[in-house]
């Protein structure tokens, strides 16, 4: 059974034709990045999985029940394109933000060991604006698997990060993915990040977004640096290239 | 890192450098040109002055601090509950905020007599100047700050179902805070001047009153004292709120 199942959505804002009788079904523990040009929705539907908008048509389903069951039992971690940390908390207090706000819900992890995870040990007492771009993305990731939430919704973390940064936090990502076996929704506009990241990849066209293309990604985990030179990487890249100049 | 402490003194210098060369140039040209007292008293006569009527200009500069407080006690705690409930209610945000402004263009000075009327010659009547010249900041500021939430962490506490509680508690009230400040900075002069007019219209003590009463005697060094007391006043108020917000709000100045 597919974790998250979405069935022709469709979305309007207004008159505005956004996304285009989309189907998707992500498994367990699947790594799935939806591609796409710049305004093309890819946003709009991420925000459709995680419940903060209701789609005009189509049907959702995450774990067998309706989205609302899904929100009520925080199935959905975000990490959103801004690390959205609160500027008056500390690092382990933004952290720990969602379980305040949850309240009963037993953490995934000490908020200490999280901070190991995601390399950011001696960090904890710092204040938001102490920190680096990439840091403050480190910390968004903590936050969200603090509720050990089995989602994890990614919406372009990485986009305002220079290139090496970037790349560091790619393979970072993928451990993270590895030790806690969370299931990954991660949108980007980069076709060689979703390549490099994914069991598979979700192209969509220009707006209204439809799925133009979906590529099995067997390229075989861990991946590493050399990974971005094999020529399997670049088929894959080409492959989903050539899907959206044909639509 | 070596040039702080130098730049700290430099800092400091250039102001009461100013400051001194002022008040010497203003010494020295009433001197030379022999400027009657009662049009322009040297700056060491009112120091003079200063000095022996300290105790008197304290009791009276305390009396219109006491008014300027309650009255910016009063106007910031209305105007932040305005605009809390305006942040939750566009209807009364429509309704409310045209009164509000034409509050705000109406002149104090003009209402003050009213206000003497209503509330009488005591301490109320000055309560109210300074609670209604406060007032504005308080409500604009507070509304703008608790609507400067970023989309995004809205989205995030609504994924988390968070209540609309924890969600003005944990994200707007957190938010709005530096700018609740800004107004909280702004009125205590407003206040201190609210306090003052009302003192002119009608009163007893206060240092509207000193500075009213040494008008009618020509009491003109006197009146320098008053004045300068009345600005010390204000200063005193700002400083103090200032060093509450560098505590309260600490995170704003933290990438200084």
């Amino acid at each position: 059974m597919s974790l998250i199942d979405a069935k022709s959505v469709s979305h309007f804002y207004n008159s505005l034709h956004v996304l285009d009788d989309i189907n998707l079904q992500v498994k367990e523990g699947e790594f799935v990045s939806v591609v796409g040009p710049s305004g093309c929705g890819k946003t709009t539907l991420l925000k459709i999985l995680g419940g903060l908008l209701t789609p005009t048509h189509g049907e959702l389903g995450i774990k067998g029940n309706s989205i609302d069951i899904a929100l009520k039992r925080r199935d959905f971690g975000f990490v959103f394109q801004n690390p959205v940390l609160l500027s008056w908390r500390n690092v382990l207090q933004n952290i720990e933000l969602p379980l305040e706000v949850i309240g009963d819900k037993t953490p995934f992890a000490e908020s200490e060991k999280l901070l190991e995870l995601v390399g950011l040990e001696d960090f904890g007492n710092y204040y938001p604006t102490a920190l680096s771009g990439g840091m403050k993305q480190r910390v968004a990731i903590a936050r969200a698997l603090v509720f050990n939430p089995d989602i994890l919704l990614m919406d372009e973390p990485f986009g305002a990060l220079d290139e090496l940064i970037r790349e560091r936090l790619n393979l970072e990502l993928l451990r993270i993915w590895q030790e806690t076996k969370k299931t990954i929704v991660f949108v980007t506009h980069s076709i060689s990040e979703a390549v490099f990241l994914s069991n598979r990849v979700i192209m969509l066209s220009e707006r209204p977004a439809k799925i133009v293309g979906i590529r099995e990604i067997d390229l075989p985990f861990p991946r590493t640096s050399e990974t971005r030179q094999s020529k399997e990487y670049f088929q894959h890249i080409t492959w989903l290239r050539n899907q959206l100049k044909e639509s | 890192m070596a040039t702080q402490p130098t730049q700290r003194i430099i800092n400091w210098l250039a102001p009461v450098g100013f400051f001194t060369l002022i008040i010497a140039a203003w010494e020295f040209l009433v001197r030379v040109f022999s400027v009657p007292q009662y049009l322009l008293p040297t700056p060491s006569a009112i120091a003079v002055d200063f000095a022996s009527s300290i105790n008197s200009l304290l009791f009276h500069a305390g009396i219109t601090l006491w008014e300027a407080f309650l009255g910016f006690l009063l106007a910031n705690a209305l105007g932040i509950l305005l605009a809390i409930a305006f942040a939750h209610s566009k209807t009364l945000e429509k309704g409310f905020y045209p009164f509000a402004i034409a509050l705000k263009t109406t002149p104090i000075i003009a209402m003050a007599p009213l206000l003497i009327l209503w509330f009488g010659n005591g301490i109320a009547s000055k309560v109210a100047a300074a609670a209604l010249i406060a007032f504005f900041p308080a409500i604009v500021n507070t509304t703008k700050g608790l609507k400067s939430i970023d989309s995004e962490a809205l989205d995030l506490f609504k994924s988390l179902s968070a209540s609309k509680w924890q969600i003005f508690s944990k994200l707007r009230f957190p938010t709005a805070l530096p700018y609740i400040f800004s107004a909280l900075k702004i009125s205590t002069s407003l206040a201190v001047v609210g306090a003052i007019v009302g003192e002119f219209v009608g009163a007893n003590k206060g240092i509207g009153f000193v500075i009213l009463v040494s008008s009618y005697h020509l009491e003109i060094v006197k009146m320098f004292s008053a004045v300068i007391a009345a600005a010390l006043t204000g200063i005193i108020f700002f400083w103090v709120v200032s060093f509450i917000e560098k505590r309260v709000v600490f995170w704003t100045t933290l990438d200084e």
